[in-house]
């Protein structure tokens, strides 16, 4: 799928083929992807684990719900557990280093093993570490940045995926995870059972009340021909609501047993 | 049990709970629900308040607590609700019925759903 397309046709999936599984091979692709994500320090501040949902008691699924996750955690067969780590700058003074080496970080951008050394490491870096509420920030930024593509290489696997809500003290004794993680969103993969159009595309904020050019509050003017191409290439779809729509969610909840 | 739920339809219907349900209802899906389907709503809702010993009012309230920042859920409530709910609905007309009760609480802020069937 063409990069604009996916972009243009992620949603958040809330309605999966329960009996349907996700090929492993699916899977993996979106680990990769997050993988690969651009993050500060080339440091590993996202890690994951997968989880089959059928693989977890109903004790233990039903501990992990909040009340406004509920039924699309029984409907999704493949979960993934996104955990940050605010300590990920750790490996910094070495990751940094590495990159010199590589010729990423690059001497006539001012970078050599001594001002790593001297100046990122002991100016930069620790005091990140030594305050936890930045490190937090840092790490929820780059954590962010490494699922967001994890999302889009599921939608570009055919696969509905969604952010979801989870107990992360649950999350933590379940799965055994470290102290020094934190459960930060559930990732959910599997087939649609909605249209993956899920009704449409989300209402937002209109384009120049959020972004500006020059200064705050000087609206960065959006080209109607833009616009028009975006179009063309399936970056921009139709707004949601389809006219359709709330029937079809009446629908899928009568299949499920789901409220209305 | 039916005559106790003949009896109370009346009251149910006019409590301010059940009245903002049923226009929530109807704004949200963009329908107009009959006499009969309302009547039949009721008549289910009537039967877990005679389970769970609350009004529709009472139910909601208690499940709230007031604070500065305004209400919040309380969430040892709120389980319990659901729980009750599931057995409800093993005794008392299924799924259906118990889905009537959990609109009638999401319709007044209560987020809660079940487990849906596969």
């Amino acid at each position: 799928m063409e990069f604009k397309q996916v972009v243009g046709r992620r949603r958040s999936i809330r309605y999966y083929q329960p009996y349907r599984p996700v090929e492993r091979e699916k899977v993996q692709v979106v680990l990769e992807a997050a993988r690969l994500s651009s993050r500060a320090v080339n440091a590993d501040f996202v890690q994951a684990i997968v989880v089959n949902r059928d693989d977890l008691a109903e004790e233990n699924r039903e501990s992990l719900k909040t009340p406004t996750t509920t039924a699309q955690l029984d409907l999704a067969p493949v979960w993934i557990f996104w955990l940050i780590d605010p300590t990920a700058p750790k490996v910094g003074q070495t990751s940094l280093k590495k990159l010199v080496d590589v010729g990423a970080l690059t001497p006539s951008h001012g970078w050599s093993h001594a001002y790593v050394d001297n100046v990122v490491w002991p100016q930069v870096l620790q005091p990140i570490l030594a305050d936890p509420g930045t490190a937090a920030v840092v790490a929820a930024v780059e954590a962010g940045l490494a699922i967001n593509q994890a999302l889009l290489a599921a939608v570009d696997e055919g696969l509905g995926t969604q952010l979801t809500a989870l107990n992360a003290a649950s999350a933590k004794q379940i799965l055994g995870i470290p102290d020094h993680l934190v459960p930060i969103w559930i990732q959910l993969l599997g087939y649609p059972a909605e249209d993956p159009d899920a009704g449409g595309q989300r209402p937002r904020s209109p384009f120049e009340h959020i972004y500006f050019e020059g200064r705050y509050g000087r609206p960065f003017e959006r080209d109607q021909t833009v616009v028009e191409r975006l179009r063309a290439d399936g970056m921009l779809t139709g707004d949601a609501p389809h006219p359709w729509r709330k029937e079809e969610v009446r629908a899928l909840s009568r299949m499920f047993g789901l409220p209305e | 049990m039916a005559e106790q739920v003949a009896e109370s339809l009346e009251r149910l219907a006019g409590q301010s709970t059940v009245i903002a349900w049923l226009k929530a209802y109807d704004a949200h899906w963009d329908v107009r629900q009959s006499d009969g389907e309302t009547r039949a709503k009721l008549e289910i809702l009537a039967r877990f308040c005679l389970v769970c010993e609350r009004e529709p009012d009472d139910l909601v309230a208690w499940l709230f607590r007031q604070t500065e920042e305004g209400p919040r859920i309380r969430l040892k409530r709120r389980r319990l609700v659901m729980a009750l709910i599931d057995d409800f609905e093993r005794e008392h007309g299924g799924r259906s019925a118990g889905n009537v009760v959990r609109s009638f609480l999401i319709h007044n802020g209560v987020a809660l759903s079940a487990t849906p069937l596969r």
